[in-house]
């Protein structure tokens, strides 16, 4: 189980390197450290969604785990659930 | 009129849904004709996404479940992960027809229709494996904007309390690439908007792509925010300012007052299931093209925006009138004083003719001009009833799917002129006598695969369905490329049932109409499809009741054509007033061919009691009206009378005696059936201008029941 970090703002500066990153790990689970994300836009709210649909399509889990406050936060406003950033199937 | 706004809104759900599953039938229809293009496959997923969305808005949790798995193995297809098969196809199209008495169920708060599961199942087989039970409360963020639900996810109940006293706005917001790019944020939008009131907000995620397709940059998702807050429009758009420029944004106001759908300038043109007896008048461009629209959710990729929006902000103004939404009992109100309009006028062109006044005065000119306004206002209302026969003709689709499957038969079901309009009762009213009629096809008209190879035919037959206008009426046809009317069977039967003496000398149309004798039925064993007792006798009736008539064509080997011919409208038609017997009677324009005065020498005495007349070398049997309708004797001579030459179903002539014709007029119908039932010859009664009642006939049926009586026999009385 590989666990990445990710950086602090995930907006339009930093969401084709983020792509690239996790366009690397599929094929296995992956846990994602939400714990210093500070600013969740919504070309990182996307980038997210797309790769927990592409896990869950090769049925491996995707989780975010620990999360910012900031983070959940950015959620609420968005109306996305945590769910919907997450593939919970087994590996 | 719906009181319950919450009702209303709900209703204009279920007409949406009728919507969408028209355009899923569409769709289902062109991929089956091979065309498996990825837009073709989106209306498809669109369609029951849309579905699903809604009905989760509503709390239809069985709908929700199923459109919900059946949208999973769709988004295979679509994805590219699946192919498509027949066999695929197939279930396709039963599921689709699934989804739909899923939606009548719920609309109706009806049972779960049966046989769900086993075609989930066989659907999820297909992807080889199951979607798993739909997550209700996270699908309920899927909902496209449709402008329905005030209250996500709430049962209906907490709709209904949830009425709102502050406006609710709905705002449709897709950003565009150039939005990030230029260093904006939804987020902060979607905030500021959140401080303003109340909002409830989903994000539409569902038609992202994946990691692989998905270019990071561009934008792909957008969001529909229902915000509660007594705002105004401008302090919303006012928090847009600075983006405007760089997204797509619908702002509507959601009240109760005003159905959602008709805010997308959605339109409604099925003649069936809509809930409210609403009807949809196009006022504007056709809507084909926005209605589908309105469900399109966002697609992957900066250059396909929301549909519901792109629609909006390209042709928001027009599109927004092109049509309204009218309860039908308003529309029957106008048709009804329409009606009182033409007699009125009618009784005012009496009393103008008893003054006598010179025909080129002022009133004369103005009267003639007054009815020809009555006329085209009369035209203009019964456009408004006028419906395409679209959904119908996909409802015999479905029946053709079931009845095909039943009997082991490959049917393929051809339409066309499916934008012919006709009257909307005429439309309800066709559905069971073409279904009907769709199965015998099917059961009977149809052979089996085997037979048709062996006959050097397709395995699969086809069935065909068509309407069109011919001379101001409808003509409806469902042919078949089956074996054709096997006559001599069907003289075998209808003498062993003692329908026909077994020496009965018949023509092949002769035989051919057997089959509209009650209880005839040439299946030698009753089928579960056809043959239940319900023939083509209660089709031909239910035909007559419209005003319409039934013809057989059949050639052997080649096929069975059955034309039904209706009347354009139920509401008025051209008559032609003649008096017979010091009565007034209407005969129908369209059933006569030709009027003509007897002279000596055209007729001929048939048998003990009838004569014939010649008439352009033909022999055409004479009815006396006033004898048929017991109103007199036959006369002794009828040299000199006048008659009229009417054509029956069969192509046959019959020639109608009455004593004087009086005018040719369109007169208002007004139905007896309610007050008097069905009376043998007698179609309907109308009230003429000088406020006498006049009967209106039916030559078709006073012919059939007719006893042909022309001559004075001893005690011979009319009946």
């Amino acid at each position: 189980m590989t666990v990445l970090a990710l950086a602090p703002r995930l907006d339009l500066s930093h969401v084709a390197e983020l792509a690239e990153i996790l366009r690397g790990q599929t094929g296995g689970d992956l846990v994602l450290d939400a714990g210093a994300v500070s600013h969740l836009g919504g070309l990182g709210l996307q980038l997210l969604a797309a790769a927990a649909k592409t896990w869950r399509a090769q049925g491996h889990s995707l989780t975010i785990h620990p999360r910012s406050a900031a983070f959940d936060e950015a959620l609420d406003t968005f109306g996305v659930g945590l769910a919907d950033l997450q593939s919970e199937e087994a590996a | 009129m719906a009181t319950d706004p919450m009702a209303e809104i709900r209703a204009s759900f279920f007409v949406e849904c009728e919507e969408l599953l028209e355009s899923l039938q569409d769709a289902l229809g062109e991929m089956d004709e091979g065309q498996h293009d990825n837009e073709t496959i989106n209306v498809v997923f669109r369609a029951v996404h849309s579905i699903k969305g809604g009905a989760g808005a509503f709390g239809l949790d069985a709908l929700v479940a199923f459109a919900h798995r059946y949208e999973t193995v769709l988004d295979e297809l679509r994805s590219g992960r699946m192919e498509v098969s027949p066999e695929a196809m197939k279930l396709f199209f039963h599921a689709a027809d699934l989804l739909q008495d899923h939606v009548r169920a719920a609309r109706d708060a009806g049972p779960t229709p049966d046989g769900a599961e086993d075609c989930l199942i066989a659907l999820e087989a297909l992807i080889g494996g199951g979607a798993g039970p739909a997550p209700v409360e996270e699908e309920v963020s899927d909902f496209q904007p449709m402008g329905l639900s005030l209250d996500f996810g709430a049962p209906e109940d907490d709709l209904v309390e949830a009425a709102p006293e502050p406006p609710v706005w709905q705002i449709c917001f897709t950003p565009s690439p150039a939005l990030y790019a230029s260093g904006n944020e939804p987020l902060h939008l979607l905030r500021a908007l959140q401080a303003l009131g109340t909002a409830e907000v989903r994000c539409m995620l569902d038609d992202l792509g994946d990691l692989d397709t998905l270019t990071p940059e561009d934008s792909a998702l957008s969001w529909t925010i229902l915000l509660t807050g007594d705002l105004s429009e401008a302090e919303i758009r006012e928090v847009f300012d600075f983006v405007e420029d760089v997204s797509t944004l619908d702002i509507t106001q959601v009240t109760a007052d005003r159905a959602p759908a008709e805010e997308f300038g959605m339109d409604v043109d099925q003649g069936f299931g809509v809930p409210s007896g609403a009807v949809d008048v196009p006022t504007a461009a056709p809507p084909k093209d926005i209605a589908p629209a309105v469900a399109v959710p966002a697609l992957p990729g900066p250059q396909s925006p929301p549909a519901a929006s792109a629609a909006k902000d390209t042709a928001a103004p027009t599109e927004a009138s092109a049509t309204v939404r009218v309860d039908l009992d308003r529309i029957d109100r106008l048709v009804n004083l329409v009606g009182e309009l033409v007699i009125n006028q009618a009784m005012l062109a009496q009393s103008v003719a008893e003054a006598g006044l010179p025909p080129n005065s002022a009133v004369m000119t103005g009267l003639e001009a007054f009815m020809m306004l009555t006329r085209d206002i009369q035209d203009s209302v019964m456009m408004i009833r006028a419906q395409p026969v679209k959904p119908l003709f996909q409802r015999m689709a479905r029946i053709v799917r079931e009845a095909s499957a039943a009997v082991g038969k490959e049917v393929r079901l051809r339409t066309e002129g499916e934008a012919t309009e006709v009257d909307k009762t005429v439309i309800e009213r066709l559905a069971d006598p073409l279904t009907h009629m769709i199965r015998n096809a099917v059961d009977h008209g149809l052979e089996t695969p085997d037979k048709r190879v062996a006959a050097g035919k397709s395995s699969e037959g086809v069935i065909t369905l068509s309407a069109q206008h011919r001379s101001g009426r409808v003509v409806i046809e469902v042919s078949d490329d089956g074996a054709g009317i096997n006559r001599p069977k069907v003289r075998e039967i209808a003498i062993a049932k003692g329908l026909i003496p077994a020496d009965a000398l018949l023509s092949d149309s002769d035989i051919d109409n057997l089959l509209f004798l009650p209880g005839f039925s040439t299946a030698t064993q009753v089928s579960a499809l056809s043959g239940r007792g319900v023939g083509m006798d209660v089709v031909r009736s239910a035909i007559q009741s419209l005003g319409g008539r039934i013809t057989i064509h059949s050639e052997p080997g080649k096929g069975t054509r059955f034309s039904i011919s209706l009347p354009l409208t139920l509401a008025v038609l051209d008559g032609m007033v003649v008096n017979v017997a010091g009565e007034t009677l209407v005969v129908p324009l369209s059933s006569i061919l030709e009027t003509a005065t007897l002279a000596e020498g055209d007729i001929r005495a048939l048998g003990p009691e009838t004569n014939v007349i010649h008439v352009r070398g033909t022999f055409v049997p004479l009815y006396d009206l006033g004898a048929e309708l017991g109103y007199r004797h036959p006369k002794s001579s009828y040299d000199g009378g006048i008659v009229l030459l009417t054509a029956l179903e069969n192509g046959a002539r019959s020639a109608l005696v009455v004593d004087a014709i009086m005018e040719q007029r369109q007169v208002v119908i007004k139905g007896l059936q309610r007050s008097y039932g069905h009376i043998p010859g007698v179609a309907a009664a109308t009230i003429l201008g000088d406020g006498q009642i006049a009967l209106i006939l039916d030559p078709a049926d006073l012919v059939q029941n007719a006893s042909g009586r022309t001559r004075a026999a001893e005690l011979a009385l009319a009946g």
